[in-house]
């Protein structure tokens, strides 16, 4: 039998219980091994004992000390914890929330709300199915709440959708083939939500998964994101059996607010996470280096991702691998633009250029 | 909003009682000064006074965050630095538990090469010399639990070549 490796004889010296009964016998009857442990020993008591200080402590004065320090950082204090406990939970607004809290970057303040992440741009951020089933659930780690909803509804016209929005509806100067009619319009407004981490929750997630989370770092309990999309607006084309086929929408891309803790702590604590796929981790952390690019979580094995460009800005080009399905996706000032439909890809880069 | 006393757990106090003196040790392991030790033990508390922490895992969580909070200090620069500490406190010799000899010197040299050390390592190695199990520390530092005693072990040989240096005269 070969020598147990280095690290299985210096847990021997502190954890005989922890090394498999075939490595200590092995180690019972190998001189050499036996010499190394010794060794071991013998190092691991020099430096515990040059690492160790005598410390006495007076542990009133420290109590003294900490129990009059002034609250800077007790902002968990203005929390109603009532308010959070009602919290509507919504996936899909809990799915959108961890990706943009995954690609932040930036400071946060003591008191104030700061933009902490623009959208300027979007970047497919290849995931498998069971990948998605796998990210780990952001309300598990938090409280989420609502604070606006969008509103949804359809209105009589263009006219109508942008005096609600304020936004224009990108008007198509040319249908492709195949799609026909007037289209409806649809107007949102903002959504609102706010994300407040907290530890015991996140704890409690985890011990159910059976995994034991990294510390959270200081101050991150209890500290608040805040994000906001919208106002937007679509214009749907639909065939005669009620299949959409062509839509064209504009949004007020997401912005995530902080009141916390600085962004790349909350970001890299979030990538290190159990149950996030490494791979996946990986492009989140390459995309959130200049906290303006939403990572569009695309399903790599339904669809394929390629850019071109749309008047000067880098688009996004999504196209199902069945090739019926497409959709181009850029940012201008902050503003996302989107055209999809059951056309080509190159149809749909045409419109997308001719918009008004 | 007026700011008094920090708004905290009702717990803290018992748990600050129970285990100031051990999150200090676990500081001054790092950092060599008591000093420094009781603000990074303040630090610590704090953080933990404003979580959720169930108070039967404050011990370990406190150990975990009084090691990183030391070490990041310990790199920072905020330290005063070893030459100075060793100036100030003297060349004075103090037996230690395990009947060895240590010079301050030697201890102020031991924590430089800490601070050379990646901050896994180096916190692989301040956990299990604070008493954590193998599974704890690996649990802490994300590492299967197998590599901790590699990691320790390595940690170890680079802080005994400094300890040699300083022992053998050149």
């Amino acid at each position: 039998m070969r020598h147990p490796s280095e690290g299985v004889l210096r847990r021997l010296v502190d954890e005989p219980a922890g090394v498999t009964d075939a490595d200590r016998a092995h180690v019972a009857g190998c001189p050499t091994c036996l010499r190394a442990v010794d060794t071991a020993r013998t190092e691991a008591r020099l430096v515990g004992a040059a690492l160790t200080t005598p410390a006495p402590v007076d542990t009133d004065a420290g109590w003294a000390r900490l129990s009059t320090t002034p609250a800077a950082p007790a902002r968990r204090a203005r929390v109603d914890r009532s308010r959070w406990g009602a919290a509507v939970r919504r996936p899909a607004v809990a799915a959108l929330s961890a990706v943009l809290l995954v690609t932040g970057a930036g400071v946060a303040a003591a008191n104030d709300w700061l933009p902490i992440f623009q959208t300027e741009r979007v970047d497919p951020v290849e995931v498998t199915s069971t990948e998605l089933v796998q990210l780990p659930d952001l309300s598990a780690y938090g409280d989420l709440e609502v604070t606006r909803e969008p509103g949804t509804e359809q209105v009589a016209d263009a006219a109508t959708a942008q005096a609600r929005t304020g936004l224009a509806v990108p008007e198509v100067a040319e249908l492709p083939e195949g799609v026909t009619g007037e289209p409806v319009h649809q107007a949102a407004g903002t959504v609102g939500a706010t994300f407040t981490f907290s530890a015991e929750k996140a704890a409690q997630a985890a011990a159910a998964e059976g995994e034991v989370l990294p510390p959270a770092p200081a101050g991150l309990d209890g500290s608040t994101l805040r994000i906001e999309a919208g106002p937007g607006v679509a214009a749907v084309w639909t065939q005669p059996t009620g299949v959409p086929t062509l839509v064209v929408a504009r949004v007020v891309a997401p912005t995530v607010y902080s009141s916390g803790v600085p962004f790349e702590t909350v970001r890299d604590y979030l990538l290190s996470l159990p149950g996030l796929p490494d791979g996946l981790a990986d492009q989140l952390r390459d995309l959130s280096t200049d906290a303006a690019t939403l990572p569009l979580p695309v399903p790599a094995d339904l669809v394929t991702s390629s850019t071109a460009d749309v008047g000067g800005a880098e688009a996004t080009v999504l196209t199902s691998r069945d090739g019926l399905l497409a959709a181009v996706v850029w940012v201008e000032d902050g503003v996302m633009t989107g055209v999809a439909g059951s056309v080509s890809a190159d149809e749909l880069l045409s419109v997308a250029r001719e918009l008004r | 909003m007026p700011r008094g006393r920090v708004d905290v757990r009702t717990d803290l106090e018992e748990v600050f009682r129970g285990h100031y003196a051990r999150v200090v040790a676990v500081a001054a392991r790092v950092l060599g000064s008591r000093d420094q030790a009781e603000d990074v033990a303040q630090e610590v508390f704090l953080s933990f006074g404003r979580s959720a922490v169930p108070a039967g895992d404050a011990g370990g969580w406190l150990t975990v965050a009084a090691t990183h909070t030391a070490l990041n200090l310990l790199r920072s620069g905020r330290r005063r630095s070893a030459r100075e500490e060793a100036a100030g406190d003297g060349p004075a010799v103090v037996p230690d538990v395990a009947d060895l000899v240590i010079t301050r010197e030697e201890r102020s040299s031991v924590r430089a090469a800490l601070a050379r050390l990646p901050h896994k390592q180096a916190a692989a190695l301040v956990l299990r010399h604070s008493g954590l199990s193998y599974a704890e520390v690996a649990a802490a530092l994300e590492m299967s639990p197998g590599s901790v005693g590699t990691t320790v072990r390595r940690a170890e040989s680079v802080l005994l070549k400094e300890l040699n240096r300083h022992a053998s005269p050149e």
